[in-house]
């Protein structure tokens, strides 16, 4: 299989001097090309921060992030966007939809980035809603739209670009327990149906047990690589 | 929307100094020979008059014009006497470029012709009158001296006085243009012509128009002819002008604060935008786009709002409490003007001041970490 994602060496330490605190301490880990991975642990192990690095939200202090064979420190601003537009898809914890759009337009916002002209916009903004069970609520505003709901449209919108990998930040931690199984359920279908890689943090053990394969981080450091059920 | 209104109250405050100034006497344009408006000679005049009004006839752009012949004289009232300096100006043309017709206070604007016992009707500033202690209906006999060299002198019936005594022509004895043109022997010649604009903005194009057409006489603008004031009148403009930018300028400090925070509350959504792939360069589009955007509708609805409030205030005005007299034509009401560059000028440096302000907030959410944005509330 294919390595989509290598990390090697990474360090990422926040704050000054005394205060100084290491979120991630020489992290290397690689995941393969349509694996359903879950970066698991307690909070403060440095599960978010091991995301934002290798989506290029953030930069290490030391190490390097290779997707796809590309180290992402060698991208300029511009390159590193175009990136993320192409290849990564985004699921934040807490939605960060955009609240003045509707749901099929917060969809549609990334095609209009990659360039892609209205009609197919609006045809995959259809698809992708029907994909994650919205049919009829595009109109909607994310105020609308129940926790759940809201969250499906933040996984069409990181469908909608068709990238090779979807990172994902405790995506069900504010729903409650059926509807969070619900979303990775469909997650995993969608994994499974498009050979996308997915990675998401979690520490709900109803939902990591949904994962191929889990990474337990402790204080910044991969305590245990654990492949399961494939 | 203050901004054009201060705009409109500034221009039409100096539209109406320069209305006072231009026809009370000066006209917009005023055509010479040679050097008379600075080194004026009884006999440095136009020798053909016909071929210039024949020229201003036919311009579409000079709405009135008048031929006047001036001279300094001796006048003599009962057993007193004054200099005085004479107009000789044509009854009917005089009042297409001046407001003269106002600026009767007391009988009645004279003709050419004489009365039944020959004698020529004369007007007389306020101040001469007081001197002379002259009203309608006295003699006044001038003594001048011809361009010829002969000594002009004759009597005169006063028809009105003009203006009061602090008018440029307090000491004037208006002539109709055929007797005055007799009395100081120049025949048929004028020494100045006096025109209006249609346009006074426009008036020193015209001039340089109209001095092609006439290349044989000096064609000036009133800006020329009244060189000190002109000067004056653009030092008080640069001041007003100064005062508006440092006031722009504090405005532009606080539109930009809150531009500013409107950004920094939006860092998340920003953030956002970042991770799923916007380039910095379209965030700062994205930002001066949204600016623009806002404030040409700003514009809009202000300028929408107080358009009619400076129709009403070019057209109606504010009566003042005080009139202002200024050479005898009163003044008693405050008016803006409107124009292109009243509306325009202002709209055009918001709209400009909004795209710069755009640009510093824009350049920090360009520049800002995904990681940073997204962790902003």
């Amino acid at each position: 299989m294919k390595t989509v994602i290598e990390t090697k060496n990474l360090v990422r330490k926040f704050g000054e001097a005394q205060t100084q605190v290491t979120a991630l301490s020489n992290v290397s880990t690689h995941i393969e090309e349509g694996e359903f991975t879950a970066i698991i642990g307690p909070s403060g192990s440095g599960k978010t921060t091991l995301l934002q690095l290798i989506g290029g939200l953030d930069e290490p202090d030391s190490g390097d992030v290779f997707l796809s064979g590309t180290n992402i420190a060698n991208m300029s601003g511009r390159q590193l966007s175009d990136f993320r537009r192409d290849h990564i898809g985004f699921i934040f914890q807490s939605y960060n939809l955009i609240p003045v759009l509707s749901a099929q337009e917060n969809i549609e916002y990334i095609m209009l980035l990659q360039g892609i002209d209205e009609k197919d916009r609006k045809t995959r903004v259809q698809e992708m809603l029907a994909l994650v069970g919205l049919e009829g609520l595009g109109d909607r505003r994310p105020a609308q739209l129940s926790g759940g709901q809201q969250q499906r449209v933040a996984v069409a919108r990181a469908m909608a670009s068709k990238p090779d990998i979807i990172l994902a930040d405790e995506p069900t931690a504010n729903l409650d327990s059926t509807t969070g199984i619900a979303l990775l359920d469909m997650m995993r279908d969608l994994n499974a149906q498009m050979n996308m890689t997915f990675v998401f943090s979690t520490h709900d053990q109803k939902i990591m047990d949904r994962a191929d394969r889990l990474i337990h981080l402790e204080d910044g450091i991969v305590h245990l690589d654990e492949i399961r059920n494939s | 929307m203050l901004f054009v209104f201060s705009m409109s109250l500034l221009e039409g405050s100096w539209s109406n100094v320069v209305d006072i100034f231009t026809l009370d006497h000066t006209g917009h344009i005023q055509v010479h020979k040679d050097d008379y408006a600075k080194r004026p000679k009884i006999h440095k005049t136009i020798e053909n008059p016909a071929v210039v009004e024949t020229t201003l006839k036919n311009h579409e752009d000079v709405t009135g014009w008048a031929p006047r012949v001036y001279s300094s004289a001796l006048a003599y009232g009962g057993n007193k006497t004054s200099i005085a300096r004479i107009f000789g100006i044509d009854p009917e043309l005089e009042p297409t470029v001046t407001r003269i017709l106002q600026k009767v206070s007391a009988g009645q604007y004279f003709s050419a012709q004489p009365n039944a016992d020959g004698y020529f009707p004369a007007m007389i500033g306020r101040g001469l009158a007081n001197s002379l202690r002259l009203d309608v209906g006295d003699e006044i006999v001038l003594i001048s001296s011809g361009a010829d060299g002969s000594i002009a002198n004759d009597i005169f019936i006063i028809t009105a006085i003009i203006g009061n005594t602090t008018s440029f022509d307090r000491l004037g004895v208006f002539l109709p243009l055929t007797v005055a043109q007799e009395f100081l022997s120049i025949g048929g010649e004028v020494h100045e012509f006096a025109l209006l604009a249609r346009n006074k903005h426009d008036n020193e194009q015209l001039a340089v128009e109209l001095q092609s057409l006439m290349p044989s006489l000096n064609v000036s603008p009133w800006q020329q002819i009244e060189a000190t004031f002109y000067r004056t009148m653009q030092s008080d403009k640069q001041g007003n002008y100064f005062t508006m930018a440092l006031i722009v300028f504090i405005v532009f400090i606080g539109v930009l604060n809150t531009v500013l925070m409107s950004v920094l509350e939006r860092t998340k959504e920003f953030g956002v935008l970042k991770s799923i792939g916007c380039r910095p360069s379209e965030l700062v589009k994205l930002i001066f786009i949204e600016t623009v955007m806002l404030a040409s509708i700003s514009i809009s609805v202000g300028l929408a709002l107080i358009l009619p409030v400076i129709v009403w205030f070019t057209e109606v005005g504010i009566k003042l409490d005080i009139s202002v007299d200024m050479g005898g034509v009163v003044f008693d009401t405050m008016k803006g003007d409107l124009s292109a560059y009243v509306v325009f000028m202002p709209m055009g440096f918001m709209l400009l001041t909004a795209a710069l302000i755009s640009l510093p907030p824009g350049l920090r959410a360009a520049r800002i970490l995904p990681r940073v944005a997204l962790g902003s509330h």
